[in-house]
């Protein structure tokens, strides 16, 4: 792999459904460092973004890097790659945090000590009586910290984000957003899909903006303000109004 | 740890935490270990019953007084199949058939006293025996345990993080299949604990015993395929547990019911009556040999003297209507056989019918085996039937001709009033004749008439896998 190369890498994608294309030549690239936030309305295909790059969908053209691999060949290795959160983070309710941690990561051949997954739930402000608690009574936050602390904890260079923010509380959202910087300030190129304009703000590098399919613009952050939030707001109206008003 | 282990473990470890699954699971164990030693009590009480009957049947027999030997022939004997260990493993079609038999000359009668007539009508929808339990509940529990493996994961979104991980779908799915095929063993063990009581028994076979494991070792992995391939292809787990409910409904309990309904309506058998009629009505063509002027008994007779070269039956140094008997018993037994036969013959047609089915549905293929490498299947019910009538063929043929050498033609046709004294033979006569002695099939028989069974439920085994080598290699993308 070429260290200058971006970790994440899109180039010219497309998929398509018959004459329906929910891709249409979108390239992208995230670096070593960076978090990228593609924001975008309901259909605008994020999610079809984030699942041709984790090889549960082949492009019908273009090419997909993670990591210099082709997860359309090897979807395995390039997921070994890859710290994944889906919106709605999906562990399992008959385990405890701590049970499921171990799992995630004994599953992606990273096994690690009681002492290490303790570290990282303290990182992501879980409580300490959740611990060994099933994940029956967790709420979404609180599941997103111990996903969170299984992505931590598993050291891949990439991060994927789906609707990550969506359904959290400012504050829990704001904890969140902290979670994620460190990922990246640890070298990890994340990609955050989202439509939470704020939350992107907040974090990204760059954001991107899917429509049908296509990136329309792409803005990088810059100065102390980073990015002027009503102006893309007017732009894209992609965040809620009273949010920005705030 | 490798990705496979760590799957089943948790597919385990999800099992033990569901109350229900554990009390399923313990109440099926329990049924088989009930059923295993139930149906090893009946069996081995089955035995002593039988051979004690035998026993005073033969000795009866031996206890008749001096008697004329035509008498005898029509006192008969009883004799009984003597059941094989493996039969408390599968008691097959013991219960249908019946288990006894009564031996008398001028005709063959059929098997009596099977244990569905002298039972509840519940025993006709199966009794509880190891082979019940294997072939009807267990994979029922397989299901009941297994249904939601792969369909749950996708239902709740794991099944993406599972595969996110880097676990390729072939991990997950043969995980799954770990697990259940686990459960699977736990779940023929105290089957197997039964085979161990047996294994120890006189007259157990080795040959025939591996066959019957293997043949349920299979079983048990094709429906563990089967149930995590349900779960791998649909979307959602009420979706796998209906289509699984539905696939062993026609699978194990309607195709087993269809198939001989199918298979007698291809080759019907007449019934007994319409057969006691056509018996009859040939036993009439056959001739009368107290007719002078029959044909055939007339020639009969005449082929006698000529070979005495004497002129009248009375000369005979032997007498005559022993002879006669000796040549009535051949020629009903000639026609007895020939109807035996044909009935042989429309069985042997509806088993190939049945066998047939066997392709279609697997549990036929496995009782088929079961049942052949126990001996309880129809062929060892025609093993004793065979064997039954050339005993009665023996001892008839042997009281003639004591008829034709010891008892003289004078004092047989004689009316006076102490001719009835003087036609009897000594008691010693019938301590001679040998007592009925079942020879069950060989080891090789057995296991060769297991085979095509075996070979099906093998070939049903290689699909479930080619087909979960086709559906896991789809999981890596089919995720949703």
């Amino acid at each position: 792999m070429n260290p200058a190369a971006p970790l994440l890498e899109m180039s010219n994608i497309t998929v398509a459904y018959g004459a329906h294309r929910v891709l249409d030549g979108i390239s992208l690239g995230v670096g070593a460092g960076e978090i990228y936030a593609l924001l975008g309305g309901n259909g605008a295909g994020k999610s079809t973004t984030l699942s041709a790059l984790l090889g549960f969908i082949q492009p019908t053209a273009g090419d997909v890097r993670v990591g210099g691999i082709d997860p359309a060949r090897d979807p395995d290795a390039a997921r070994r790659q890859i710290a994944y959160l889906p919106e709605s983070v999906a562990l399992y309710e008959h385990l405890s945090a701590r049970e499921n941690t171990a799992y995630l990561l004994a599953l992606a051949d990273q096994a690690q000590q009681d002492e290490a997954i303790a570290e990282a739930f303290g990182a992501t402000g879980l409580q300490a009586d959740a611990w060994d608690k099933r994940l029956a009574g967790f709420s979404k936050g609180m599941r997103q910290k111990v996903a969170i602390a299984v992505a931590l904890l598993r050291h891949v260079p990439v991060l994927l984000l789906d609707e990550p923010t969506s359904g959290l509380d400012p504050r829990a959202t704001a904890d969140f957003n902290r979670l994620v910087e460190q990922v990246r300030d640890r070298g990890a190129a994340v990609l955050m899909v989202t439509h939470d304009l704020l939350s992107a703000a907040d974090i990204a590098d760059r954001i991107g903006f899917l429509e049908h399919g296509r990136i329309v613009d792409e803005v990088t952050a810059s100065g102390p303000d980073r990015f002027d939030v009503r102006a893309l707001h007017h732009k894209f109206g992609a965040a809620p109004a009273d949010a920005i008003a705030a | 740890m490798s990705a496979v282990r760590l799957i089943a473990r948790d597919e385990l470890r999800l099992m033990r935490r569901n109350r229900v699954a554990v009390i399923a699971f313990a109440l099926l164990v329990l049924l088989t270990l009930i059923a295993a030693m139930t149906s090893w009590t009946h069996q081995q009480g089955v035995a002593d019953l039988r051979a004690r009957f035998q026993s005073e049947a033969d000795r009866a027999f031996d206890a008749q007084p001096d008697r004329h030997p035509h008498r005898v022939v029509h006192y008969g004997h009883f004799i009984f199949r003597p059941l094989g260990p493996l039969a408390a493993f599968d008691p097959g079609v013991d219960a249908f058939t019946g288990n006894s038999m009564f031996l008398e000359g001028h005709r063959q009668n059929t098997a009596n006293f099977g244990d569905v007539r002298q039972s509840s009508q519940l025993i006709r929808f199966g009794q509880l025996t190891p082979a019940f339990v294997l072939q009807i509940l267990a994979p029922l529990l397989l299901i009941f345990l297994g249904y939601g493996a792969l369909a749950r994961e996708r239902e709740r979104g794991t099944l993406r993080q599972l595969l996110a991980q880097g676990v390729s779908g072939r991990q997950l799915f043969a995980g799954k299949a770990v697990a259940l095929g686990l459960v699977a063993i736990l779940i023929g063990l105290p089957a197997m604990i039964g085979f161990a009581l047996i294994a120890g028994q006189p007259g157990a076979l080795a040959g025939p015993m591996a066959v019957i494991a293997l043949g349920y070792a299979a079983w048990l992995l094709l429906w563990t395929l089967v149930v995590v391939l349900v779960s791998a292809s649909v979307a959602r787990s009420r979706d796998a547990l209906l289509a699984l409910l539905a696939i062993w409904a026609v699978a194990v309990i309607l195709l087993p019911r269809i198939a001989p309904d199918i298979a007698g309506q291809a080759h019907p058998l007449t019934t007994r009556l319409e057969t006691d009629i056509a018996i009859q009505r040939d036993l009439r063509q056959l001739g009368d040999s107290h007719n002078a002027d029959d044909p055939f008994f007339a020639a009969f007779k005449q082929k006698i003297l000529d070979q005495y070269g004497v002129a009248r039956v009375e000369d005979l140094p032997v007498n005559y209507k022993g002879l006669l008997a000796i040549e009535g018993e051949k020629l009903t037994s000639r026609l007895f056989d020939r109807y035996a036969a044909n009935s042989f013959a429309t069985q042997s047609r509806q088993s190939t019918v049945m066998n047939g089915f066997g392709l279609l549905s697997p549990t036929i293929a496995l009782r088929h085996l079961s049942m052949a490498a126990a001996g309880t299947d129809l062929a060892g019910h025609r093993r004793f039937l065979d064997q039954a009538e050339a005993y009665r063929f023996d001892i008839v043929q042997r009281l003639n001709r004591l008829q034709a050498e010891a008892v003289s033609y004078a004092d047989d046709t004689a009316k006076d009033p102490g001719a009835d004294r003087r036609k009897r033979v000594a008691d010693s006569h019938w301590d001679r004749i040998p007592d009925f002695a079942f020879r069950p099939a060989s080891a090789t028989a057995l296991v060769g008439a297991a085979l095509p069974g075996l070979a099906i439920v093998i070939g049903w085994l290689f699909a479930a896998i080619a087909a979960a080598w086709f559906v896991s290699g789809r999981l890596q993308r089919n995720s949703k």
